[in-house]
């Protein structure tokens, strides 16, 4: 074993390695997934990336375990490794962990290519990762290209499936955009106080250091700066005027990588905004506390009333989760230690919530029981009791009632507005989150109160879907035999009929609803390790 | 004739509002990638400019990795782009019209 105590007080490389060292091995193992593709029997090769992928995200947990009470530098001060990072790393290293349990099942009757797929997914989660712990504006654009670039080609997988190439070029181009308006408002930045780190940039304001060397007007440029940083990061976030990327890229992209999206690279996004926010915009210089309010409030008013008007299940998620964005943006907002980790807790519960609903999402569809349609849940909570009680608990934890992870993350989100002072914000969230309570429900009544008048095992696949899922010839015969008994099913065989369609699937499901339900019940410990991580954020 | 920094900054705004139009008003993809460029290399002027003005490396140092960047984005675009032109027989984004409300 490495000791680490020597090498921390030890040369600077070695520093500087270490404070990438979960990324690395990531990295490491992609290129491992490449190198073993190489030699595979290509009609089988899916298992063995499968397998090192998920061997990967052990070894990053462990050495973010490792690491996991050191504060290392590394990198010229552009990179840092802390209890910050070490609470999202968690959170991004469960997403991606859940993503490629979810993908073997999916891809396993769709005509992809497999070990470049797993190898992409942990190039991304590494990117994330990075992006996390970047304290200086270069390598936030740097991670922030690294990690939209696996997700374009990512979302584009879907290889002859026409919406799944325009998801990913109407990504591809509004991504590139967003990141010309970083790069920019890092230039006025850069303009205006003549440093790139993070920390220079804040002592920089801090001092009020304005008699410098030229003669132009420098709060101008800070201005612009800021508000062009501020709309690149935005688009990231997905809040509200620059969202509109957001809906058809979750919805043409395969749907363990819309997972992929609405948690990992949401958690990065917030995750690289908070460092920004306490560093640069907390000193509330042009009223910037005002400007995020205002997008706060559209945000989560527009994802609901869009969410609304949704038929289609993957587009209503992409809507729900910009409404979140809000409320998550409301934690950030409220600011100081108890509205950092209650964000923090926030973007772990919101991690083990989304990623059950598309699990669940990807077992329906797999078992050609329902297309991402609405209207082809209904009675799916008669046939399959345990899957619809579980898909039930996941929306009612988005919607944020009691005993689930999604109310303590609200609770702890608007308790720190509230301590802040923003009572109005928090009176208009809470409308917010009961008007959305509407259309998740709509969807559990779906399931349970309608009339069952479509035969369950019958396709009925919107758009020209069905052409690309091909189905395995046993799980025919599973929905067929439903189709023939009607529904007085037992829970039995439906578990029985479900282990034999998907494992990996079950698997993750079953971590999502235990999580989702012990953060519900026992927040204690997770919002103590929260409040312990958001503490490096400002001893630096 | 003396060029301020200021200059600079204005010329790379502008460039940046051309290629910020270009990419909302224009209809072919790989017009719609150049303005990207566009939008791209006036941040790289900008920040030569200032870090030649403030006599600093940094601003230097970041338009290497701009320019490396875009060259990668430039492979992804053109993979996306072949992808399209496979399905629809063209690279008008106005064809990309199948995710909708």
């Amino acid at each position: 074993m490495l000791d680490l105590a020597q090498i921390y007080n030890g040369y600077y490389l070695e520093k500087s390695l270490l404070s990438v060292m979960p990324e690395a091995v990531l990295i490491v193992f992609a290129f491992l997934i490449l190198l073993a593709g190489l030699f595979n029997n290509p009609s089988k090769n899916s298992v063995n990336s499968y397998y090192l992928a998920l061997i990967g995200v052990a070894f990053s947990f462990l050495y973010l375990f490792m690491l996991s009470d050191h504060t290392i530098k590394g990198f010229y001060g552009s990179i840092v490794f802390d209890k910050f990072d070490v609470f999202l790393f968690t959170a991004i290293l469960l997403s991606g962990f859940l993503t490629i349990l979810m993908s073997k099942n999916y891809f396993d009757t769709r005509s992809v290519l497999i070990p470049e797929y797993y190898s992409l997914v942990l190039f991304s989660v590494s990117a994330m990762m990075l992006l996390v712990s970047s304290i200086n504006l270069i390598m936030i654009f740097l991670s922030i290209e690294f990690m939209s670039i696996c997700a374009y080609i990512l979302t584009g997988y879907l290889k002859g499936e026409s919406r799944s190439t325009e998801a990913a070029m109407k990504y591809f181009v509004l991504g590139t955009f967003a990141s010309a308006f970083l790069l920019f408002g890092s230039v006025f930045i850069y303009a205006a106080t003549g440093h790139l780190s993070l920390y220079k940039i804040h002592n920089f304001i801090f001092e009020q250091n304005y008699n410098a060397h030229y003669a132009y007007n420098l709060h101008t440029f800070l201005a612009i700066g800021l508000i062009l940083l501020l709309v690149g990061l935005a688009f990231k976030m997905s809040l509200f005027p620059f969202h509109a990327w957001t809906p058809d890229s979750y919805d043409g992209a395969p749907t363990p990588v819309t997972n992929l999206m609405a948690t990992g690279i949401k958690i990065a996004a917030f995750g690289v905004f908070i460092r920004v926010f306490t560093s640069i915009y907390s000193f509330n210089v042009f009223n910037f506390y005002n400007i995020l309010w205002i997008l706060a409030i559209l945000t989560m008013t527009f994802g609901n009333f869009a969410a609304l008007l949704q038929t289609d299940l993957k587009r209503l998620i992409a809507y729900s989760s910009i409404a979140q964005a809000g409320y998550i943006l409301i934690g950030v907002i409220a600011g100081g230690y108890y509205g950092i980790s209650g964000t923090l807790f926030y973007l772990l519960a919101y991690v083990f919530m989304t990623a059950g609903a598309f699990a669940i999402i990807i077992m329906f569809e797999n078992l050609n029981l329902a297309s991402v349609n609405i209207k082809s849940y209904s009675g799916l909570g008669y046939k399959y009791p345990l899957a619809g009680a579980a898909f039930s608990f996941f929306l009612l934890s988005l919607a944020g009632i009691p005993v689930t992870a999604g109310f303590m993350g609200k609770f702890f989100v608007f308790s720190a507005a509230i301590k802040s002072g923003y009572y109005w914000l928090v009176v208009i969230a809470l409308l917010n989150s009961a008007f959305a309570a509407y259309y998740y429900i709509k969807i559990i009544v779906k399931m349970y109160m309608s009339d069952n008048n479509n035969n369950g095992g019958q396709l009925n696949l919107s758009n020209g879907r069905n052409s690309i899922i091909i189905n395995a010839v046993n799980t025919n015969k599973d929905s067929q035999s439903y189709a023939d008994n009607g529904s007085g099913k037992t829970a039995l065989t439906e578990a029985v009929s479900l282990k034999s369609a998907a494992p990996a699937l079950i698997i993750a499901i079953i971590i999502c609803l235990i999580f989702t339900l012990i953060l519900g019940i026992f927040p204690q410990p997770v919002i103590s390790f929260a409040s312990r991580s958001v503490t490096s954020l400002w001893s630096i | 004739m003396n060029v301020n920094v200021n200059d600079y900054l204005a010329v790379a705004s502008i460039i940046f509002c051309i290629g910020a139009l270009g990419v909302l008003i224009r209809k072919n993809l790989i017009t719609i990638f150049l303005s990207l460029e566009l939008m791209f290399n006036a941040a790289n002027l900008g920040f030569v400019a200032v870090s030649e003005y403030l006599n600093l490396m940094s601003g230097d140092i970041f338009v290497i990795f701009i320019m490396v960047v875009a060259a990668a984005e430039a492979a992804i675009l053109l993979g996306i782009a072949i992808a399209f032109y496979r399905e629809k027989g063209t690279i008008n984004i106005d064809k990309a019209n199948e995710l909708r409300m």
